[in-house]
């Protein structure tokens, strides 16, 4: 069932070409239809099991292993019903293509967020670049295909380093398979090791999300992404690095994570305040949305390096009700676009007087961007900033106050900016919203209200997380340190490999001076059945023939 | 009766220089052809030698991958050679430089 | 019962939802509809008088977020008296604005707006724990912008109603603070929970916490320097004006304080800080007031002023004095309100005094309810602002801060001279509203917007057919709910008669603990010679208020000494001590100037001209390694004999050596 939905929309995706071009109404409406089904089929089924399938033996085990619990759960809903909304709004020319492409996104973006395998991960990972990608080449605004290569090599760079860390994983712990097992069961990783893997899933989800100061492939994606696709890439792909961190490290890497925490604090916080600032000061409307995702996820980037239950769960929160804030914002701006031809808020204002439901969607989406109590942006932001301060982290909580000021000068700029104000009469004004496109966006509103009066289901879901965690970092401080321990293995095997050793020598025949004739020609005895694997320890055997001798 | 291994193996590393000085020194692709079958030969001698040394037949074995080979590369080594003198007159390697950075 | 207090706090919210959804089909409607639920909340809440004053009160649990944040409704005493005055003087303002938005197109917009205040401001005082009361302060904040804002095509009200969200939201962050301090230090964010364990706060984390809760009182409460949204939250609709900004939103900080009265009671500096505050934000408030032309300014800054002298009460620690001249000003100062409104509505829509006079004789009616009113925000004995005031200011030598005690007896003087000055400028002398806007000095900047006033229209407005512009509401019922204000406004204080055990102190029992006072010996002189200060204070203001404006002598010459004011208003008064001016400077500007330095500069060309000098260098290097690929085959078989001829050399001459 999981694999199916992954499948199922990257099949109806590249199957979409079968239709004709001029079907755009179908091809947007099958969308909408396969989305929405996705999202019912998770909703419903919260407590699927597992999936799994045989992939590699070698040079580590990795599977298709698949499962949707915990905070992937959640976003996985997002994803779909962001999708669905998005879809829903489409108006753009070539759509039977551009919905295709929406339907990859969502099929390889399901897969990142139910991969339990950390190979699985990694593919899924650089899957999703594609569609945004040749998104970004064939409906540039501007025709020019720069910043389309940019989104690619920014994020193709992180995808590398994360492939090499998840390969590196995979030797070291001979599988990456790991996701979903207890932690406890993995092996500890020598710290070095740790420390370069680490490095490279940091890479990867630094850039991904992006935090300060990898950043600057974002505002101009944003910008030049068309409204539907900006909508699902801000909610739910900006996650997948934040995401990372939470199932990937810090589950797996505690050790470096914890070492990493007070850079990751600084990152976070001058992402916070640069983002809020920058927001404050832009003249294009999806501009300041994308430099407050900036800030937000800042703050999230804190809430996941407090290591604090309270913070943690908050952040999951925040993760879902940035996810549906900014969908549902860059549906909104999309539809300004549309109707004004333009985004610039020195040449808009007034519309609210003609387009009050447009106005009254675009005024909960603000209010729930800037953290008005009573919305989801509200619940997140108190859980973590209350688990951050609990976490003893009391001046990144206080300065993590300043940016939510900020976010209401720039969110109301924004508002009243479009909205307020006399008319503006060099702006073409067309109808207000159809009663189809308030359906596409209620759902969003629908969510962020339930969010903000009750985040708790999905504050608890990153509960199991935070105690595996804990439990990993236990054993490996409680056993003298991972070192130690890993130390005493190696020692153990050459030990065997001593012993193994010399039983081998005494196999052997005698020359003159009663030494063991060693055969030179190694390629003779590989496939013996008494596989001499001593010999992979040189110095082990010149040892083992020096005892032998005496 | 037998020759002992070092004469194949010396007379292979005299034949093998001459290959390599011949496509060094010589600038008519024919002849650098020709020294590249040269050096392959004489890298067989050497594998077949050794086959016989160590009582080994995958020394043999790859004597054969390598006559096949290099067949395959001088027939498509002509044939670049043809290709490329059917558009300048003059064959010279040192003129067909159109790759240079 | 607690299904009651549920309904209490839904009702509004409903009543919101329905005239929202059914909107522009029942345009008056929506004003039946929106006072009706809100009085009908009222008698549910009248109905749980016997539960709340209970010993604990009413208590309804709602959800839970994670462990230890649990949310809830709580009615005892202090939520009770402050549902009361939000249903019951909400009630009647919603009554009177039917009449006062008659002819409003947007009229369904303006009552859903308002039920949605009244359900936000219920938010705040039910809720039983610092998140939910966190909660209806922003909404109350939101509610208050959408009204500010309700004419949003007016520019001004446009940058009102951000301005006054903006410093609410610093405010909210302050609370914010205060519950993550509090819930680490208590693990609960529950009133009763943080209570309970009040002992592990102390010293310097205990003045930081109130300090933190009183940054939002400020930004909320109209407190020195986070005031200066107040008096351009004038540009709403009068009957916000007389709800939110005068009656109940405004107060919110005097229900916080009281709320927290066990932490004040816990921390000196703390009381002395809040003490401090409300002084001087009184004293401002007053001052300013006397130099304001606006109507609604001039009332703007009283309640500013009244204000502080609730934040002094119950910042110093007379929590029941403070709460009563909450209590009192309630009705007093929504009284006003509404009693301006009627003349602006009268006058279609003039605030400024200057084009007023004369009315007493056109409209008596207005003119005994104002009178009711300005005696009672002045303290005149008899009516209910002199028993709160006077048990406000006294209060301050009771608990040892002399200096406090003289700044709200002379706060009291001035709040005489400029109410009775209003009340002259209004009613008594000729009627002005004919003369040239020049011969009054009236300058010309200001009023610009306001003579293009329109009320926005939807499309769905424009094809219905149109509400008689012109027409006429009943005069009842506008009158009706002022008159009820006015009474109250004279009687409201005698609840209060015979100090610690009237029923308004037995009301509230042990719900605010002691505050530290010092013993009555110390004290300078006894309550009755300190009335009597106060009044003949309060005397003599009116009378330099009648002799500059009300004796017949210059009401006859009102419109000379109206021109000479108007045009020699020293600038720091019109500047209001230059607080928006400073703001600007200090906080705006900067935040501006770096976030534009950011987005012009460092993003575009430090950041990213980074990554692109990365790209370059790879450039770079290419150029350096394309000399190498020369295009001669025998030079590449030279640099491959070479190579080769290097290995075979490593591992004949090093690698042997290992």
């Amino acid at each position: 069932m999981i694999f199916a939905l992954i499948i199922a929309p990257i099949v109806a995706g590249v199957l979409l070409v079968l239709v004709p071009r001029s079907a755009e109404a179908f091809a947007k409406w099958f969308g909408v239809a396969l989305a929405t089904i996705v999202f019912i089929i998770v909703a419903l089924e919260p407590h699927a099991s597992d999936e799994s399938l045989r992939w590699l033996s070698r040079p580590f085990v990795a599977n298709f292993h698949v499962g949707l619990g915990g905070i992937g759960y959640w976003i996985v809903l997002l994803l779909a019903l962001s999708t669905a909304c998005a879809l829903a709004v489409t108006r753009v020319p070539r759509q039977r293509d551009f919905v295709a492409q929406m339907l990859v996104l969502l099929g390889a973006m399901t897969g990142l967020f139910v991969a339990r395998d950390l190979l699985l991960f990694a593919l899924f990972w650089d899957l999703m670049l594609i569609p945004v990608f040749l998104t970004l080449i064939a409906w540039s605004p501007t025709r020019s295909t720069a910043t389309a290569w940019r989104y690619l090599v920014y994020n193709l760079v992180g995808g590398l380093a994360l492939l090499l860390a998840t390969a590196a994983y995979g030797v070291v712990q001979g599988t990456t398979d790991v996701l979903a097992a207890n932690p406890s069961m993995l092996a500890p990783i020598s710290p070095a090791w740790a420390f370069w893997i680490f490095l490279g899933f940091a890479f990867a989800f630094l850039i991904k999300t992006p935090v300060w100061p990898l950043h600057t492939w974002m505002p101009l994606t944003y910008a030049d992404l068309p409204a539907p696709m900006v909508a699902v890439v801000s909610a739910v792909q900006s996650k997948a690095g934040l995401y990372g961190f939470i199932v990937v490290t810090s589950v797996l890497l505690p050790g470096p994570m914890h070492g990493a925490a007070p850079a990751m604090f600084v990152l976070g916080l001058i992402a916070l305040v640069y983002g809020a600032l920058a927001a404050l000061v832009q003249d294009d409307a999806k501009r300041v949305v994308a430099y407050s995702s900036l800030s937000h996820l800042g703050l999230i980037v804190l809430a996941i390096f407090s290591f604090n239950p309270i913070a943690l769960g908050g952040a999951v929160v925040y993760i879902v009700a940035h996810g549906l804030f900014s969908a549902g914002l860059f549906i909104v701006l999309g539809e300004v676009e549309r109707r004004e031809d333009t985004r610039l808020l020195s040449r808009l204002g007034g519309l609210g007087a003609r387009n009050p439901k447009l106005a009254g969607g675009l005024t909960i989406l603000a209010l729930a961007t800037l953290g008005l109590p009573g919305l989801c942006g509200f619940a997140g932001e108190i859980l973590i900033l209350t688990g951050v301060y609990r976490a003893g982290f009391v001046w990144p909580a206080v300065v993590a106050l300043i940016p939510i000021i900020i976010a209401a000068a720039y969110m109301l700029r924004v508002l009243q900016g479009l909205m307020n104000g006399p008319e503006v009469a060099d702006v073409p004004q067309r109808r207000d919203m159809t009663p189809l496109e308030m359906l596409a966006l209620a759902p969003l509103v629908i969510a962020i209200v339930l969010l903000g009066v009750n985040p708790g289901p999905v504050a608890a879901s990153s509960r199991a997380l935070t105690s595996a965690a804990t439990a990993l970092a236990n054993v490996q401080t409680q056993s003298q340190s991972g070192i130690a321990y890993c130390k005493q293995a190696l020692l153990d095997q050459r030990r065997n490999a001593m012993e193994r050793a010399q039983r081998y020598l005494a196999s052997l025949p005698r020359d003159v001076n009663g030494r063991p004739i060693v055969p030179t020609a190694q390629p003779a005895t590989i496939g013996s059945v008494q596989e001499p694997s001593c010999l992979r320890y040189p110095d082990v055997m010149a040892a083992a023939v020096k005892a032998t001798a005496k | 009766m037998s020759v002992d291994v070092t004469n194949y193996i010396a007379l292979s590393a005299v034949m093998f220089f001459i290959g390599v000085a011949g496509v060094i020194v010589r600038r008519n692709p024919l002849i650098v052809l020709m020294a590249i079958e040269l050096m392959f030969n004489a890298a067989n001698l050497a594998l077949v030698a050794f086959a016989r040394v160590w009582v080994n037949n995958a020394g043999h074995i790859f004597v054969f991958l390598v006559v096949t080979v290099a067949a395959a590369e001088a027939a498509i080594g002509l044939a670049i050679v043809v290709a490329v003198f059917r558009r300048a007159e003059n064959v010279d390697v040192d003129e067909v430089a159109g790759l240079h950075g | 019962m607690s299904g009651l207090l549920l309904a209490v706090w839904l009702l509004p919210f409903a009543g919101a939802l329905a005239i929202w959804a059914l909107g522009p089909q029942l345009r008056r409607g929506a004003g039946w509809i929106g006072s009706a639920t809100v009085l009908l909340a009222f008698v549910l809440t009248l109905v749980q008088w016997g539960a709340a004053t209970a010993s604990g009160g009413a208590h309804r649990a709602l959800v839970t977020w994670i462990p230890g944040f649990t949310l809830g409704l709580l009615l005892d005493p202090l939520s009770l008296l402050w549902s009361l005055i939000i249903t019951g003087v909400g009630g009647l303002i919603l009554v009177y604005s039917i009449g006062y938005m008659w002819s409003d197109r947007a009229i369904a917009r303006f009552f859903a707006y308002m039920n949605f205040f009244v359900f936000a401001m219920l938010t705040l005082v039910l809720s039983d724990n610092l998140v939910g009361l966190l909660v209806g302060w922003g909404l109350v904040g939101l509610a208050s912008y959408f009204l500010i804002g309700f004419w949003f095509d007016r520019p001004s009200a446009v940058e009102a109603a951000r301005k006054a969200f903006v410093i609410n939201v610093v405010g909210d962050v302050g609370i914010m603070f205060a519950v993550f301090a509090l819930y680490k230090a208590t693990g609960s964010i529950t009133f009763a929970g943080i209570f309970s364990q009040r002992d592990a706060l102390s010293g310097g984390l205990l003045f930081m916490i109130c300090g933190a809760l009183f940054v939002g009182c400020a930004a909320k409460s109209a407190q020195v320097p986070l005031q200066t949204w107040l008096p351009d939250a004038m540009e709403g609709p009068t009957p916000v004006s007389a709800l939110i900004h005068a009656a109940t939103m405004v107060t919110a900080g005097v229900y916080l304080i009281a709320r927290f009265a066990p932490l004040w009671n816990a921390s000196p500096p703390a009381r002395e800080l809040v003490g401090v505050v409300g002084a001087v934000t009184a004293l401002l408030g007053a001052i300013l007031g006397i130099a304001q032309w606006d109507i609604k300014r001039i009332l703007a800054y009283s309640t500013m002023s009244q204000i502080g002298y609730m934040i002094m009460g119950v910042g110093i620690g007379a929590y029941q004095a403070g709460v009563l001249h909450f209590f009192t000003h309630a009705f007093f100062k929504a009284g006003l309100f509404l009693t301006a409104g009627l003349l602006i509505h009268e006058l279609h829509d003039e605030q400024d005094v200057r084009k007023m006079g004369g009315l007493s004789r056109r409209m008596p009616f207005a003119f005994y309810a104002m009178l009711a009113g300005t005696l009672a925000i002045i303290g005149f004995p008899g009516f209910s602002g002199y028993f709160s005031k006077d048990a406000v200011v006294y209060a301050m030598l009771e608990h040892g801060q002399p200096a406090l005690y003289a700044v709200g007896a002379l706060t009291a003087a001035i709040t005489a001279y400029y109410m009775f000055r209003m009340l002259f400028l209004t009613f008594f002398g000729p009627y002005r509203g004919e003369l040239e806007d020049a011969e009054l000095g009236i300058l010309p900047d200001r009023r610009a917007h306001r003579d293009e006033h329109m009320p926005p229209v939807h499309p769905a407005e424009l094809t219905r057919p149109a509400v008689p512009v012109h027409g006429h509401a009943p005069a009842w019922l506008m009158n009706l709910p002022v008159a009820i204000l006015a009474l109250f406004a004279v009687i409201a204080g005698y609840v209060a008669i015979g100090g610690a055990t009237s029923p308004w102190w037995r009301f509230f029992g042990g719900l605010f603990g002691a505050a530290p006072a010092v013993a009555a010996s110390t004290v300078a002189f006894s309550e009755s010679l300190s009335t009597l200060l106060v009044s003949a204070l309060v005397a003599i203001g009116i009378i330099v208020a009648f002799v500059r404006y009300g004796s017949p002598a210059a009401q006859l010459a009102s419109v000379e000494r109206i021109r000479a004011e108007s045009l020699g208003r020293p600038a720091i008064f019109a500047h209001a001590f230059y607080f928006d001016d400073a703001i600007d400077a200090l906080v705006v500007r900067p935040a501006r100037s770096v976030g534009t330095f950011i987005a012009r500069f460092v993003d575009p060309h430090v950041l990213d001209g980074g990554v692109r000098d990365v790209a370059w260098g790879a450039g770079a290097l290419g150029v350096i390694f394309r000399a190498l690929q020369t295009g001669l085959v025998r030079s590449y078989a030279l640099t491959i004999l070479v190579g080769t001829a290097c290995f075979i050399a490593y591992f004949a001459l090093i690698g042997s050596a290992r």
